[in-house]
Formats: C-alpha cells, sequence, structure tokens
C-alpha cells in the first residue's frame, strides 16, 4: 500500500480528526506521572493532600483529555455520516479509558498500593462517566469543567461527613476497596458512556 | 421525475417558526433558493440533509422517507451537502479532508483516492491537494467544501452559500459547474446572489419568513420584475422580479366585502 493509500484510510482519518495521537501522548504523560506520584504514596498515605492529588487529580487529568478527544471540529458534516455515530463513539471512549486504566492498574508495589491502585481505576471510570455526559451536555471542549465541579465539590463536602451514604457519593474520595465507591463510580461510567454513545457531544459550531 | 418531495414541512426552532406549511417537489436540474435573512432557506437545507429534525410534515429524498431514522443512511450516501460554515480540521491536508468526508459517506476504500483526486479537480484544487487546510484563503476554503460535497458523485446536491468567498472568475467557473452537475443531479442552491440563480439555475423557490413566497423559472421571475414596470426595485430584471415577488407575498389580501 502507498504511503499515500495509507494516508487515506478511515480509521486513521478518524483518529487524526479527534487528534487522538495527541491525546494519546499526553495521556501517556498523565499515567506515567500518576505511576511516578503512587509509587511516593508507599508507606500508606503519609499526607492526605498528597493522597487526594495523586488519587482524584491524575484521574481527572487523563479524563479531561479523553474528554476533549471527543470534539469534532466538523460536526454538521460527521452528521451526514451514512454509518451510525454510537458504536464509533462508544468504541473510541471504551478504548481510551482502556488504555489510560492498564497503567494505572499496574501501578507499583509496596504497603497499601492495592488501595490506591483500585482508587486510581476507579476513579479513572468515574471521571470518564462525568466528563462524557458533560460533553453532551457542554460540549466537548468544556466537558472538563464540570467533572472538576464535581469532584471538587465532593471531595470538601465528604472530608467532614461520616456514614455509609458518603461511601456511595464520596466515591471520589474514598479509599480503593469500597465496593458501595466502586458501584457509584462504575453506574457514573456506564451512564455517562450510554448517553455520549447515544447522544454524542453537543455541538459547539455556528448551528449549536 | 421528484427526487425530492417536501409536504406540509414545519420547523421550529424553540419558540421561533422557521418553516411553516412549506410544500416542494424538485427533480434533477439547478434549483435557486432565494430569500431574505431568516426566510428559512438554511433551515430547509438542513432538514434536506438529513442533519436536522422537522416538527411536522413529510420530506421523502430519492424514494425514502427521511423522517424515519432507518431510511437516512442510504439517503445520505447519496448525497452532498455543503453547510454554511463548516468546520474543519486542522491537521488535515486537502486530500485528506475530502477522503474524510468519502470516508462517512461508506465510499468503498479503493475507490476513495481517484474520487478525492477527481473532486478536488473539478473545483481547481488539484495542485493544492498536499497543503495543510489551514493555509487556505476564505475562497479556497468554500471550494473544499464544494468538493467534499462532490466526492460522492450525489444524486442530491445540497449547496448552502457556495460562492460566499468566491472572486468572479471563480463564481463563472463555479455556475459552470454547477450546470454540469445538474444534467444528472437535484441540485439546491440557496444563495443571496440573484445573478447565479439567473446565470446557472433552472428553476427558482422564493421564501419568506419560512413560506414559499414565489415558485418559477429565473424568465418568469424576471417578468414578476418587468411587469412592475418603472417603479420595481432593482438594477436587473430577476432583481426587481425578486423584490416584487417578496412585496406581492407580504402584502395582505384585502377582505372581500
Amino acid at each position: 500500500m502507498s504511503p499515500r493509500r495509507r494516508a487515506l484510510t478511515g480509521i486513521g482519518l478518524y483518529a487524526r480528526s479527534r487528534g487522538l495521537p495527541l491525546a494519546l501522548a499526553l495521556l501517556a504523560g498523565v499515567c506515567a506521572l500518576v505511576v511516578a506520584a503512587a509509587h511516593r504514596t508507599d508507606g500508606a498515605y503519609a499526607a492526605p493532600g498528597w493522597w487526594a492529588s495523586v488519587v482524584v487529580l491524575g484521574p481527572l487529568s487523563a479524563a479531561a483529555l479523553i474528554g476533549a478527544s471527543l470534539y469534532a471540529p466538523s460536526d454538521e458534516l460527521d452528521r451526514t455520516a451514512v454509518r451510525p455515530w454510537w458504536p464509533r463513539r462508544l468504541v473510541h471512549l471504551l478504548a481510551l479509558s482502556a488504555l489510560a486504566c492498564v497503567p494505572l492498574a499496574l501501578t507499583g508495589s509496596g504497603e497499601g498500593s492495592a488501595s490506591v491502585t483500585a482508587a486510581l481505576v476507579r476513579n479513572l471510570l468515574g471521571c470518564v462517566g462525568v466528563t462524557a455526559a458533560s460533553a453532551v451536555l457542554v460540549g466537548a471542549r468544556l466537558s472538563w469543567l464540570p467533572a472538576l465541579c464535581c469532584v471538587g465539590a465532593v471531595h470538601l463536602a465528604s472530608s467532614e461527613v461520616r456514614g455509609w451514604a458518603v461511601g456511595v457519593w464520596g466515591w471520589p474520595t474514598r479509599p480503593g476497596q469500597e465496593a458501595g465507591a466502586w458501584l457509584a463510580a462504575d453506574v457514573v461510567f456506564v451512564l455517562g458512556a450510554a448517553l455520549h454513545a447515544a447522544r454524542g457531544p453537543r455541538p459547539e459550531g455556528p448551528r449549536a | 421525475m421528484s427526487t425530492i418531495r417536501v409536504s406540509g414541512l414545519r420547523v421550529r426552532h424553540r419558540r421561533t417558526v422557521a418553516l411553516d406549511a412549506v410544500d416542494l417537489d424538485l427533480g434533477p436540474g439547478v434549483h435557486g433558493l432565494l430569500g431574505p435573512n431568516g426566510a428559512g432557506k438554511t433551515s430547509l437545507i438542513r432538514v434536506l440533509a438529513t442533519v436536522a429534525q422537522a416538527s411536522a410534515g413529510r420530506v421523502e429524498i430519492l424514494g425514502e422517507d427521511v423522517g424515519e431514522p432507518a431510511r437516512r443512511g442510504a439517503v445520505r450516501a447519496r448525497l452532498g451537502y455543503l453547510p454554511q460554515e463548516f468546520g474543519y480540521y486542522p491537521g488535515f491536508t486537502v486530500r485528506e479532508f475530502v477522503a474524510y468526508v468519502a470516508w462517512l459517506k461508506d465510499m468503498t476504500a479503493a475507490d476513495v483516492p481517484a474520487a478525492v483526486e477527481l473532486a478536488l479537480h473539478r473545483v481547481g484544487l488539484g495542485d493544492r491537494a498536499d497543503a495543510k487546510v489551514k493555509t487556505l484563503s476564505g475562497g479556497m476554503v468554500r471550494r473544499l467544501g464544494i468538493a467534499q460535497a462532490i466526492v460522492n458523485e450525489p444524486e442530491i446536491l445540497l449547496l448552502d452559500e457556495p460562492t460566499a468567498g468566491l472572486d468572479p472568475e471563480q463564481r463563472v467557473e463555479f455556475r459552470a459547474l454547477l450546470r454540469e452537475l445538474g444534467v444528472r443531479a437535484t441540485v439546491l442552491v440557496s444563495t443571496h446572489l440573484v445573478e447565479d440563480v439567473a446565470a446557472a439555475c433552472t428553476e427558482v423557490t422564493l421564501l419568506d419568513a419560512g413560506r414559499v413566497a414565489y415558485r418559477g423559472t429565473p424568465a418568469s421571475l424576471s417578468a414578476v420584475g418587468e411587469a412592475t414596470g418603472p417603479d420595481g426595485i432593482g438594477d436587473s430584471g430577476i432583481e426587481r422580479g425578486y423584490t416584487a415577488a417578496l412585496r406581492a407575498h407580504r402584502t395582505p389580501v384585502e377582505p372581500t366585502r
């Protein structure tokens, strides 16, 4: 296959239209930083602020990059596609989520690392769900903002709260083994991914 | 033979009625769509392009009811669309952008390179195929938009303000391309430039306030203008016809006593 023919492959053009090469490079950088930072938490959460910055902000940054990659500059033309978009949207979101999950799931060793790893993966899934839903509501380019506000508000609100309910709604801040937090994050991920697949990001062009 | 059939079409944008009770039958040829700003031209083109939904009425394209989602795919494969403004992917070259749209149209991968070259050649961008889209002038971007719209040799071609940004020579060339495409396809061109309609269109539809104000040929619209005599507004017959038809549509009918 000639270079010109290869350059015109549909999937390749789709990936470049969404800026996926850059998104993947940045995602790899974020994951590398998170993994490196997570290693420094060995010794079990020496400083609460450090734990939060790694386990909350790391997945949030990765989810923001995934959300930004959902942006389509030529949405009006994309809507004339012959094939339905929902499978492409779903594969796009799941593939990037899986790619980001792998390095986080393989995070470090040592005391407390299992909890940190579980929290990282859970928060990534939850944050991607919030970001995907936000892309439908406010557009892909701003999808990081509701996720940041949501996770930030939960982080502030859950710090002094006790009880079983906080283990569910405070999912971004809970230790990695809590079943309620996992259930909440998984539900958010499934709902966000389904909403994004069905509706697509909010158009941001002149016809929005 | 009608390739586009619209009956009782109504389109609402929140509280605004963009189109109301529009009936149209269009067949192969070049059809001009005229009207003032806000008349509903873009709304009509977007519904026909299957990117916007009708609030009421029926739209049939190439025998398929596009109100049914399952039928839209087959129509879209045979349809070309140039939006008024289309964002482009900044990293793409001219060739890649047109190839991307060919992929959206589900064209066979083996056919895409030749189809892209032909479309670019027809709009005079063959020598800029490897240039980045972001380096093109406004007129070239418009021609690129036309190239992506014709890459799949559409049977229905919908062009919203295609000549905006083109210089006079490019407009003349574009009119020739329209006439060529109109031999086998149904081409609907929304424009403010009545001289483009006079030069390239076989039929003209005038929209005003969401309704069809006039339908006929460019010659019959000119005749409407000539009938107004020296009081008509406009520098050419078709311009006078345009304003006369609009005024006639806006004049309330006197109740009979």
